[in-house]
């Protein structure tokens, strides 16, 4: 898993020189470029504001880039609504609050856009969202409400309704961040389990096992921009950069 | 809380008479309490003359609405106490059955009933009258037992077209009260009374509402022309009196649109009220949606959802409940805004009430009227607020629907 992926293997995401400004004027990315291969799961690392949930959301269009190209699964990211849609179709994405539909219940948050968005039979993907919930642990929950669940119950149901549009690319922003410890790693198990079955996976965090056991990348982001770029035995053991130095001794 | 022994009678004496000082307070304010209340009840049963209200219930009920016609307003009555009846049932027992009789419905039976025996009979209404006021109470009763009975033997492909009666009895209401397909015009003009002051009401609220809603998210737009107009609209309409509205729209409308087209005066107020009312019910969703998490709408829009699924599915569910309190609140003002329909000349409730009161032969009795009127806007009025609460309880799915 941790080996370097094929070269031959599709490019899923492609961004380059990817430059975001805020309106207030301060320049949240200068530059970024990132490729990420069918199958890989490239970790990205960084202290808080250095731009790294910013980057991975606007891969779906979550936040307005003005300079640079992002290509999606072969679909480059324009301001066209249909062109959005159409990639976000294929992009899922985990959110650190969760953002569950409070007012459906667990399996109506599953089923709700498969049958909107892809027009498929309710009793079909019904069934689909069970074995969903079933692969991840919370099958007996279906008709409970997310409020009637734990923080970790929450993020996997959350997964679990990503999964539900069968995307072909999984972004998980800090998804362990808002967990109490103890329900931390009932969440990464279930990703690394994702990553095993060979989900494409973008994933900010500070999980230093998650990132050293699963990530085919890590990347480390600061000020806006790509500091270093390395399989994990590398990033760990022996970073290049200062700055990467300085980051890993203080959150180890 | 509750110390050993708190019997209510131990409770009263501790909370009202905890100290001499306390004791002295509470003895004066129920006096005083007691004065009020007994020179009120003096007033009503002894002073007051009730014939005015006696001899003008139907005028107060449905203004000068021509006596042969009335039949349909019975009719109307009468299909809207079988609906109400067969919606309370059915929310009792589904979507989870409840108990059949919960309390507070034995107490509604029990008002009702009551209501149904002594107000007839306080009016002095004719024999004949009194039985179709009978038989219309036995019909919202009996249909609320069956609906309550056999409303889980509705195979649910039917059931969840029943809601669609109340739009339909609206549509069929409008056509019983003025006339069409077959049955005798009856203009507008010759509605009033309490008939003219639910229509008006009920057809803005109803009206309202949708546009309301639409205001709110057009102020919350990313459109700049979109949002520039809502937020000129809302605020123009809050920043006027609806008095000079009503009026405005008595002499503008008949301007602006040729002769015949120009909506009678009636539905020009109507649909015043309604433009009126919109404005407020916008404010009131907006608050709904700025409380409303923004990572809700991200997550549905990431799933892929166009922006009015999301819209629909996602944002206004949880945005309308949480605006639903305040909406009322204005629903509630707007009923009572109709009031204001007397002031340009329409016979609503307080119109025919002032048109009774010029009457000579009731000259000097607006106390009595007036007492009258406050009952029956307060009634009104607390059916909304019962309802609202209703439909928040219902709405909510948890005790605690906040999520972190």
């Amino acid at each position: 898993m941790t080996s370097s992926t094929p070269a031959a293997a599709a490019v899923m995401i492609e961004a380059r020189g990817v430059e975001k400004w805020y309106p207030n004027g301060f320049q949240a990315l200068r530059g970024v470029d990132l490729t990420v291969h069918q199958g890989e799961v490239v970790v990205i690392m960084g202290p808080s504001g250095s731009g790294k949930s910013t980057f991975i959301r606007t891969f779906n269009a979550l936040e307005a880039f003005q300079k640079g190209s992002i290509t999606v699964d072969g679909m480059a990211l324009s301001d066209d609504v249909r062109n959005i849609d159409a990639i976000r179709r294929e992009v899922g994405m985990v959110f650190q609050q969760f953002n569950l539909f409070p007012h459906l219940t667990v399996l109506q948050n599953l089923t709700l856009a498969p049958v909107l968005v892809r027009r498929r039979p309710r009793r079909e993907v019904e069934r689909q969202a069970l074995d969903l919930l079933e692969r991840v642990g919370i099958h007996e929950q279906a008709h409970k409400y997310p409020g009637q669940l734990s923080g970790g119950q929450q993020q996997r149901v959350a997964i679990a309704r990503s999964l539900c549009m069968e995307p072909r690319i999984m972004l998980f922003d800090e998804p362990t961040s808002a967990l109490d410890p103890e329900m931390v790693q009932e969440v990464l198990e279930v990703m690394q389990e994702l990553a095993r079955d060979g989900m494409t996976m973008v994933v900010v965090t500070h999980e230093l096992r998650f990132a050293r056991r699963v990530a085919s990348r890590v990347v480390l982001m600061a000020d806006g921009e790509v500091v270093e770029e390395a399989p994990p035995e590398q990033f760990f053991t022996n970073p290049r950069h200062e700055r990467s130095r300085q980051f890993l001794s203080q959150i180890r | 809380m509750n110390t050993p022994g708190s019997s209510p009678l131990q409770r009263l004496r501790r909370e009202l008479f905890a100290s001499p000082l306390d004791g002295l307070i509470s003895l004066l304010l129920i006096g005083f309490l007691l004065a009020v209340g007994l020179a009120v009840l003096r007033w009503m049963l002894f002073q007051a003359q009730w014939a005015v209200i006696q001899a003008n219930s139907t005028l107060f009920a449905v203004g000068r609405y021509p006596g042969d016609q009335q039949w349909r307003l019975w009719l109307l009555t009468s299909l809207l106490a079988l609906a109400s009846g067969l919606s309370w049932g059915l929310l009792r027992r589904l979507p989870h059955p409840g108990p059949a009789w919960p309390r507070n419905d034995r107490l509604a039976v029990g008002l009702l009933i009551a209501l149904a025996v002594v107000a007839p009979l306080a009016l002095q209404l004719q024999a004949t009258v009194q039985l179709r006021w009978w038989l219309i109470t036995a019909s919202l009763i009996t249909s609320r037992w069956a609906a309550g009975r056999w409303g889980q033997a509705i195979p649910p492909a039917l059931r969840r077209w029943i809601p669609l009666i109340w739009p339909l009895l609206y549509l069929a209401g409008m056509v019983l009260i003025s006339g069409g397909l077959g049955l005798v015009s009856v203009p507008p003009s010759e509605w009033g009374g309490l008939l003219l002051t639910l229509l008006t009401a009920s057809f803005a609220i109803l009206l309202c509402f949708p546009l309301g809603v639409l205001l709110a998210l057009g102020r919350r737009s990313e459109l700049p022309l979109l949002r520039g107009a809502s937020v000129l609209y809302i605020e123009f309409i809050r920043g006027a009196p609806l008095i000079t509205l009503l009026f405005l729209g008595q002499n503008i409308l008949g301007f602006l649109l040729p002769g015949g087209l120009a909506p009678d005066r009636v539905w020009r107020a109507a649909w015043v009220l309604t433009f009126f009312a919109a404005a407020y019910v916008a404010e009131a969703v907006r608050s709904g949606l700025a409380a409303l998490p923004p990572g809700q709408l991200e997550a549905a829009r990431s799933l892929g959802l166009p922006m009015p699924l999301a819209l629909i599915h996602v944002v206004l569910p949880q945005a309308l409940r949480v605006a639903l309190p305040a909406t009322v609140g204005q629903f509630i003002s707007l009923l009572q805004d109709t009031t204001l329909l007397s002031l340009i000349g329409l016979l609503d409730l307080l119109g025919t009430a002032r048109t009774v009161m010029a009457n000579p032969a009731f000259l000097g009795k607006n106390g009595e009227v007036y007492l009258v009127l406050a009952v029956l806007f307060w009634c009104c009025c607390a059916a909304l607020g019962l309802g609202s609460r209703a439909l928040e309880h219902r709405l909510n799915p948890l005790s605690s629907p906040a999520q972190a």
